[in-house]
């Protein structure tokens, strides 16, 4: 934890940057500690697919539940399928859809949502994450049983009733930098403090001795619901446009029970007087008293009641009246502020959505000290950029406290870093150590956790112990992890709160329409019986240089230049990377380039228009934002990472102008070698985003790069040159980034811009004239042609 | 640019050709014909299916003694109408419902044929001998009513559909039938396997309607009742009657030969009559009798669609039918039975077991599309049409070159020698030297060969 070694003064500045950078690539390495099942309470473990084993199949195969559901006679008005193991599926044409659909999102994990039918898994998470944003058992099996087609199996209620019924009852609440256990419900206080472990972290002051509980009548200040006024026009008002409600009967049970549902977050409110009872607890033991809770079926809420905190000051910040909140990003919002409290919990929006406007909105709201945390230098300049640009918070508000950049803390109310910094355990400077301690003594209102499916468990861990804050809310674009580790996210952060349809995102413009594409690229001769022959990590290297892939991207780079889109091109192999960028003359990025290089590169890219392609390694993954992109090409990737292919859809997302005038505005190239791993790779990567809704068209043949003469690798002679090239590359060179980056020593020797400085400076503009007759924006793709017919 | 992400073709013309009425009895020698035509029944249907302008000319002909001068029967249509009438008199020929004659003078005439002239009086004007199966039946104590007979037609019917798409449940099909289907190759049976599979036609023929799958089957059994041992004038003019025949009607099987009742039996095994029981001496005939498609147009089911495609390869089929769903099965992995849906998932695998049993890519596609649910915008994505012929294409990356392989060389001179002797001429398909192994191509066997009988030859000597 860093705390004993803070003051020696002396260390080499270098060294812990270069620790950082490894620290920085790190995150992306999947977390190798086991799955930490003490904090995971029993009933989480449970799993409805299990019980489906005996389930009788029928003579094709396949799970035949006819025998344990009825079918209702108003069956077609009504809009699910809930089956015995968890699954539930959701006709997204019902008249009902609305309805259902808000309902299972709050009580179900979304696993595939294309066009027309969703498929929903109830998990035991999922239902926690129900469970804390107000929805009671009863509630959820009435619902549930209301919109279903058929009756609902006995065991889902039965999972359902286990899940919820001790879930939500006691919260974990900081108040005047004391944190008490609260709860409505007397017994089950009671309950816990006759548990050994819980009774040594009470902290009992000597005053309050002698009273067992503290019996409270709190009554509350009228707080403001969160959006409410808007969301009473907005709200309502979206989906009737959507659906000619009239004619469509909807079950009457279905619509009053929705209306109810709706405004239970409100009625809450108005009971404002609640009694509740609680005790204090040592903060010390916040972590034992959390993981006792759990293992006794009582998970701690933490809930924030952040306008009747008068301990600590309120810092001066507003929205602009500019920032307006879109629908979807409101109804996060109103998640997380339901009860006139703030939750803890994750939010999931795609990249692109507005994510940094949903946490700098819940920043204004909540209205004190706010820390955040990303996890790269350059998203640390992009979050204050966002603050400057959504809030009224000025410079003198917001410091940085980054390797490169630290801003003075004393006195500013909004801190940006990453989670290495807090989590680094080594020696810092001093400056940096007067920070942390500030950092440490400081009792943070909310506490910003960004792209927070990245961070492995460990490193969170203790993030979480060495900074005090009241409320979390976690921001990520996917939620999911190839180990499927996210389930610590829920007892470390809180539940999802909110999770986005990226298809309805799509449709209503509010990000870009992007086409997918798997180009497929032969193995040239040579290259595919190398291939064969090698059994060593060089066999990346090999499909990667594939020189038809190399002309294939060449070919794609040149076609989008002309149409004057901003294209990013991805390769995870540092070999390949350099190779390429220097080949094809464009600028690069990867692990060991400077800070300032990179943001040198990235303003290029953004405003030179001679700047129209740049090379990137997997450092550009996530939180790069780079909105004048518009073409992906990934030359190469991380195995199988369905996260990383999300991810780095994510860069070319953002909404674009003109948004609504051609089917598609955005690309998404995969380049992959014919009849290598790459192939399967490529399908696995595919799946979460294929579950979005999107589709990945195969192109087997660029037509037209026949005839395009200016692409390299042409020749017989050429491609053999390059397969020289790459048999006499060591073998570390077919490794991804991060070994490469740490070969790299000092770092410093290898950031060399391949040969595009001319253009970089911008000194040289009349040479370049030809980019001021691009194809107008109505041209259409020719590749994608047919697929519109 | 165009990409090359391979288009969906329509499906191509290997479509299933099933033959007509006409066409069938066309193929009959004149003399089966001619017995035929002894049966008002039969008169009756062919002159059904008759063209409008056919139908006239046996009409005007119909009593007329004498034979009638070809130019005269032209000049009933005018000129522009040239090919409707050369097809409606070259019908009549082939149909030998006239037969050429000449008049005096010359002339080539027409004349309609004898027997079917009479027996075309009977069946249009009435008259002549009552049918086999109109003996006088005393009131059924059990009589069945429309529901039922429907209800055990189409049973019947899916027994043997189900059979074809393999379901496991075998009762009920008759050896017969099975008999037919490998016959009509609508199934085959594999090598090595006791249980046939179905063909690519067998998919196509699942597609139909029932009236066409009937007359399609029907049409593939006739061509085996010789084989048998049944007459086949016999049979033909029973189901003619059949098809003149009122559904609900109960039927004597009095009078009715051996032969006939066997093949009622068989009929009866199709589902195509009902008996309570074999001696039951009386039958009721099926609508799938009565509405057998004759007209042998392969019209495809048109009935509302069911299924919902998605872009990451999921198939929800609205259906609660056994063999709609076996018929997906066929080439989706199946996940889960609701009462009223049905979830599957498309797979490389399960494709490609499609394919392998001859069912193609294009029909899979089409089947798609076509029973996809009528509200949706598109029928089926495109991305899932491209990938299942993707599918396919990887089916057929390999080409297989015949050749010859020499190997064993004693030493690697000879070996190279041999193998630069044929690169030389062109012959050379693959060489290993490590193995010393060399093949050529047939057509340059015979060259190597001579050059290497005499390169050892010349060694020995040596």
């Amino acid at each position: 934890m860093g705390n004993n070694k803070r003051s020696k003064k002396d260390y080499s500045d270098k060294k812990t940057k270069r620790k950082k950078k490894e620290i920085e690539d790190e995150t992306y390495v999947d977390d190798p500690e086991p799955l930490d099942e003490d904090g995971v309470p029993v009933a989480a473990k449970k799993n409805v697919e299990k019980d489906d084993a005996a389930v009788p199949e029928d003579e094709f195969g396949a799970k035949d539940y006819r025998t344990q559901m009825i079918l209702k006679p108003d069956h077609k008005s009504r809009p699910l399928w809930v089956a015995p193991n968890g699954h539930i599926f959701l006709e997204s044409f019902s008249p009902v859809y609305r309805h259902a659909h808000d309902f299972l999102i709050a009580i179900a994990e979304p696993v595939c949502r294309p066009e027309h039918i969703h498929e929903y898994k109830l998990t035991a998470y999922s239902l926690y994450a129900a469970v804390s944003v107000g929805l009671e058992t009863h509630d959820i099996v009435e619902y549930l049983k209301r919109l279903s087609k058929t009756s609902v199996p006995d065991g889902i209620v039965e999972f359902i009733n286990l899940c919820t019924l001790s879930y939500g009852k006691v919260k974990l609440v900081l108040k005047h930098n004391r944190y008490f256990i609260e709860s409505p419900f007397a017994e089950v206080l009671q309950k816990l403090l006759k548990d050994p472990v819980i009774q040594d972290c009470r902290l009992r002051r000597d005053t309050e001795d002698t009273q067992v509980l503290i019996n409270q009548a709190d009554k509350k200040l009228k707080a403001p619901q969160f959006g409410a006024p808007s969301s009473s026009t907005t709200q309502p008002a979206a989906p009737t446009t959507d659906q000619p409600d009239l004619e469509v009967v909807v079950p009457e049970d279905i619509s009053d029970f929705y209306n109810k549902m709706d405004k239970q977050d409100e009625k809450e409110d108005e009971d404002n007087i609640m009694k509740t009872v609680s005790f204090e607890v040592n903060q010390e033991k916040i972590e034992v008293i959390q993981k006792r809770c759990i293992e006794m079926e009582y998970p701690l809420l933490a809930e924030y009641d952040f306008r009747n905190d008068t301990h600590n000051p309120d810092i001066n910040i507003d929205l602009k009246p500019s920032a307006v909140l879109r629908p979807y990003q409101e109804k996060s919002l109103r998640k997380m502020f339901g009860n006139g409290r703030a939750r803890s919990g994750v939010i999931v929006l795609p990249c692109g959505a507005g994510k940094s406007l949903v946490g700098v909105t819940a920043c204004c709201t909540v209205r004190k000290r706010a820390l955040v945390l990303c996890n790269s230098g350059v998203s640390v300049e992009q979050w204050k950029h966002q603050f400057k640009l959504w809030s009224t918070a000025d410079d003198s508000m917001i410091c940085r406290f980054t390797s490169e950049a630290k801003d003075k803390p004393m006195g500013c109310g909004i801190l940006v870093t990453t989670y290495s910094m807090i989590s680094h355990s080594q020696k810092r400077s001093w400056e940096a150590d007067q920070t942390m301690q500030w950092l440490k003594d400081q009792e943070w209102g909310i506490m910003l956790l960004d792209e927070v499916h990245t961070i492995p468990a460990k490193m969170f861990r203790r993030v979480l112990t060495i900074v005090q804050s009241h409320c979390k809310l976690g921001l990520t674009a996917t939620l999911l992890r190839e180990d499927d580790k996210i389930a610590d996210l829920n007892f470390l952060i809180g539940p999802k709160l909110f999770e986005a349809n990226w298809l309805e995102l799509q449709k209503r413009g509010f990000i870009a329409r992007v086409q997918c594409a798997e180009v497929w690229c032969p193995m040239s001769p040579e290259f595919y019986r190398e291939y064969l022959v090698c059994k060593t990590a060089k066999r990346l290297l090999l499909y990667v240089m594939n020189p038809n892939k190399y002309r294939a991207t060449q070919y794609l780079i040149a076609y989008h230049e002309r149409r004057g889109d901003k294209t990013i091109v991805f390769s995870d192999n540092v070999f390949a990377l350099k190779h390429y960028a220097v080949k094809m003359n464009k600028p690069y990025i990867y692990g060991p380039t400077s800070q300032s290089e990179r943001i040198q590169i990235l303003q290029n890219f953004k405003l030179n228009p001679k700047v129209n392609t740049i090379f990137v390694s997997k450092v550009a993954d996530t939180s790069f934002d780079l909105p004048e992109a518009n073409v992906l090409i990934q030359i190469s990737s991380h195995g199988g990472s369905r996260r990383q292919e999300a991810q780095r859809l994510g860069r070319i997302l953002r909404a674009k102008k003109g948004a609504i005038a051609e089917e598609y505005n955005a690309f998404f190239y995969t380049l992959v070698s014919q009849d290598t791993m790459e192939m399967s790779y490529s399908r696995k990567r595919q799946r979460f985003l294929i579950n979005q809704g999107y589709s990945y068209k195969v192109i087997t043949k660029l037509a037209g790069m026949d005839e395009e003469k200016s692409l390299h690798y042409g020749t017989r002679d050429e491609q053999g040159q390059l397969l020289q090239q790459v048999l006499a590359a060591s073998e570390t060179d077919a490794d991804e980034e991060r070994v490469a980056g740490e070969l790299g020593g000092g770092g410093g020797g290898f950031r060399r811009v391949g040969g595009a400085m001319s253009s970089l400076s911008g000194a040289d503009d009349a040479v370049y004239h030809e980019y001021s007759h691009r194809s107008s924006s109505n041209v259409k793709h020719p590749l994608f042609k047919k697929f519109r017919a | 640019m165009a990409s090359t992400g391979k288009s969906v073709k329509a499906p191509k013309s290997k479509t299933l050709r099933c033959r007509t009425l006409h066409e069938y009895l066309k193929s009959l020698s004149p003399s089966v014909l001619d017995r035929l035509y002894n049966h008002p029944s039969t008169c009756l249907a062919v002159y059904r299916e008759l063209s409008e302008i056919a139908k006239h000319y046996v009409i005007r002909l119909l009593f007329v003694e004498q034979p009638v001068p070809q130019a005269v029967i032209a000049s009933w249509l005018s000129k522009t109408h040239a090919k409707e009438h050369k097809e409606a008199t070259d019908t009549l020929t082939e149909l030998r419902v006239w037969n050429e004659a000449s008049v005096p003078g010359g002339l080539s005439a027409w004349i309609l044929n004898p027997i079917f002239k009479r027996n075309a009086k009977v069946a249009l004007l009435g008259g002549g001998k009552p049918w086999s199966m109109s003996a006088k039946l005393e009131q059924d104590q059990k009589a069945r009513d429309l529901d039922f007979l429907n209800q055990y037609a189409l049973e019947r019917w899916e027994c043997i559909l189900r059979f074809m798409v393999g379901s496991q449940q075998t009762e009920g099909i008759s050896a017969d039938a099975v008999r037919t289907l490998l016959y009509a190759e609508l199934m085959k049976c594999n090598e090595g396997s006791e249980s046939p599979v179905i063909t690519k036609d067998g998919f196509q023929f699942l597609l139909l309607e029932t009236p066409a799958q009937v007359w399609y089957f029907i049409l593939k059994y006739l061509e085996t009742v010789e084989t048998k041992g049944l007459d086949l004038v016999e049979c033909l003019t029973f189901l003619f009657q059949l098809k003149f025949s009122t559904l609900g009607t109960d039927y004597s099987t009095e009078g009715m030969s051996e032969k006939l009742q066997i093949f009622l039996q068989h009929l009866r095994e199709f589902g195509l009559v009902y008996q309570r029981k074999r001696k039951a001496g009386r039958f009721y005939p099926t609508k799938l009798a009565l509405n057998m498609a004759t007209r042998g147009t392969l019209k495809q089911i048109r009935e509302p669609g069911f299924l919902i495609v998605e872009t990451n390869f999921r198939v929800y089929a609205y259906t609660d039918s056994n063999l709609k769903v076996a018929l997906i099965g066929l080439f989706t992995e199946l996940m889960y039975r609701f009462p009223n849906l049905t979830v599957g998932v498309l797979t490389r695998d399960s494709v490609r077991a499609a394919l392998r049993s001859g069912i193609t890519a294009a029909q899979i596609i089409g089947f798609l599309r076509l029973h996809a649910l009528p509200t949706l915008a598109t029928p089926l994505p495109p991305v899932v049409a491209d990938q299942i012929q993707l599918w396919e294409g990887e089916r057929e990356r390999l080409t297989t070159t015949e050749g010859v392989l020499y190997s064993q060389f004693v030493s690697q001179a000879d070996f190279e020698k041999l193998r630069d002797y044929a690169q030389d001429l062109g012959v050379l398909t693959w060489q290993n030297d490590k193995k010393r192994t060399v093949v050529v191509t047939k057509q340059g066997h015979s060259d190597i060969k001579k050059f290497w009988v005499h390169h050892q030859k010349g060694s020995q000597h040596s």
